[in-house]
């Protein structure tokens, strides 16, 4: 999972210089995911793994680091 | 004039064509064009040297920066100039003078300088100094390129490392427009196509408002900048955080000034608010491209009761913004916008602006948010940016543009308007309004 999600966020949201060195602890948003990103990110996943994310439950915690999304994502896979 | 092939550098991408419609719209106008600029106000008068040297560098490695606009055919192309124009300006405050009055005076004069757009330069840069104030001040020509390439820009000029420096303008990619809508086979461009008409058609089923009610013609493009504090910045961005979220700060900004303009003429004619806004193509902190224009269109439209309910409003433009997403309407405006750049200027900026059914304008009013600008301050040669500001020129109607940015925490609000179109006391009768909606004061 966390592959594709980094495969999308590099190719089509962030740039990194070198995406190797980006851990998946580290922050999403510092590195520049925007507002426009997150709402591609949540369409790209809700697309990709079909899950519905609520809107209520969009913020910092849950979509700052690549582990963070998965948390995330699982938690609304296995619910 | 006739060009020679070999002195094409590039053809405008569709995004460029699109800008280069509103360029002629303005200065059909009366007015210069279409230009954007970005200001900086710094500590104290830079390092002129290194300024001049990286603005050179800058003009070898990108030469489009100092290209002529030429039209072919139907199509426009920057090409090569026998004589490239200077693009680097000094401007001295007089012993005696009132400075702030020499800076708004110059910056005035830059902004609203008329020129044949295939005789001015793509691109300016201008140092304004004084005893106290100094402004360094970029002025673009829009299908050269946007506010995130003129960012990017910057960034080059404030790098002191040559080894980095070379890394702008990498990987080459070329027009991410055209590197989009080449993802699409014929057929889906078509369905696209149809889907961004159908889109737009919706939209012009309810007349939009516009926010000044003349006759007059406009005779300059003026504006006016706010610069919130720090703490009335954190609080403008706790209270976007709660109405639309995290994934819409730009709507917040486009509510609040739907919800001021409502309330500064609740009279005007018209059934709903209708704002076009740009998103980037270029992926966050990329280096490339540096020029060209690498957006696509949206628009955010309220009715009018939606606007005076300001949490109906804010949940009516998440849940728009949100479909316009899923359903793919973001890059359905590509198509749309490669079939205008075959039209001519006349054609492409009347499908533009007039409302399908009423013919009437459909823009309320300009939005642009370039977001959060991460230039450290310390960067720029030889002296420290203090804050920022940009602005842009927009036809009438709609005679307002709205600009908003973030630098060293404090958010900066742009007001562009046309005088006599609107005036500066209106603009800060507006600008009362909207802080009170921004600061979540007003009911």
């Amino acid at each position: 999972m966390k592959k594709k999600l980094r495969d999308f966020i590099f190719q089509e949201l962030v740039f990194i210089a070198d995406p190797a060195q980006f851990s998946d602890d580290d922050d999403l948003l510092e590195a520049g995911l925007d507002s426009m990103g997150i709402m591609r990110l949540i369409m790209f996943i809700e697309n990709e793994y079909g899950v519905t994310l609520p809107d209520t439950e969009i913020e910092p915690d849950n979509v700052q680091s690549f582990n963070a999304l998965e948390r995330w994502i699982l938690r609304h896979q296995n619910g | 004039m006739s060009i020679k092939k070999e002195d094409i550098l590039e053809k405008l991408n569709p995004a460029d064509s699109f800008t280069l419609a509103m360029d002629e719209e303005i200065r059909k106008d009366g007015l210069a064009g279409n230009y954007g600029c970005f200001a900086l106000v710094l500590s104290n008068i830079p390092d002129i040297e290194a300024l001049q040297q990286r603005i050179t560098e800058f003009s070898q490695r990108f030469p489009v920066a100092q290209a002529s606009l030429q039209q072919i055919g139907k199509r426009f192309y920057w090409s090569k100039r026998l004589d490239p124009p200077p693009l680097f300006f000094q401007h001295h405050c007089p012993k005696g003078h009132n400075e702030a009055d020499f800076q708004q005076r110059t910056i005035d004069r830059i902004i609203n300088h008329k020129q044949a757009r295939e005789t001015a330069a793509p691109i300016e840069f201008h140092l304004l100094t004084g005893p106290t104030q100094h402004t360094f001040f970029i002025r673009w020509m829009h299908p050269f390129g946007d506010a995130r390439g003129a960012d990017l820009i910057l960034k080059y000029l404030c790098t002191a490392d040559e080894v980095q420096r070379r890394q702008f303008g990498l990987p080459e990619t070329g027009s991410l427009v055209n590197v989009r809508l080449g993802k699409y086979r014929w057929w889906q461009k078509i369905g696209l196509l149809l889907k961004g008409k159908r889109y737009i058609d919706q939209l012009d089923r309810l007349e939009s408002i516009q926010p000044f009610n003349s006759d007059l013609t406009p005779q300059r493009m003026n504006y006016t900048i706010q610069r919130l504090s720090e703490a009335q910045t954190e609080q403008v961005i706790k209270q976007a955080r709660q109405h639309v979220g995290l994934t819409g700060t730009s709507l917040y900004y486009i509510g609040c000034l739907m919800r001021a303009l409502e309330k500064m003429h609740p009279d005007n004619t018209g059934e709903a608010y209708c704002a076009p806004y740009a998103f980037n193509l270029r992926k966050q902190r990329a280096l490339a491209p540096m020029t060209g224009n690498h957006v696509c269109a949206l628009f955010a439209q309220a009715p009018r009761d939606v606007v005076q309910d300001r949490q109906k409003l804010f949940a009516h433009l998440k849940q728009q913004n949100a479909q316009v997403i899923r359903q793919q309407m973001d890059y359905a405006f590509l198509p749309l916008m490669w079939a205008g750049s075959w039209l001519s200027l006349t054609e492409y900026g009347k499908i533009l602006r007039q409302s399908h059914g009423s013919g009437k304008e459909r823009s309320s009013f300009w939005f642009s948010d370039v977001g959060r600008l991460d230039i450290p301050a310390d960067s720029f040669p030889g002296a420290e940016i203090k804050a920022v500001f940009y602005a842009c020129q927009v036809t009438t109607p709609p005679a307002l543009a709205f600009l908003s940015c973030i630098y060293r925490n404090q958010l900066t609000l742009s007001y562009n308007f046309n005088e006599p179109v609107s005036s500066p006391e209106q603009i800060d009768k507006l600008h009362q309004l909207m802080l009170a909606e921004l600061l979540g004061e007003a009911e």
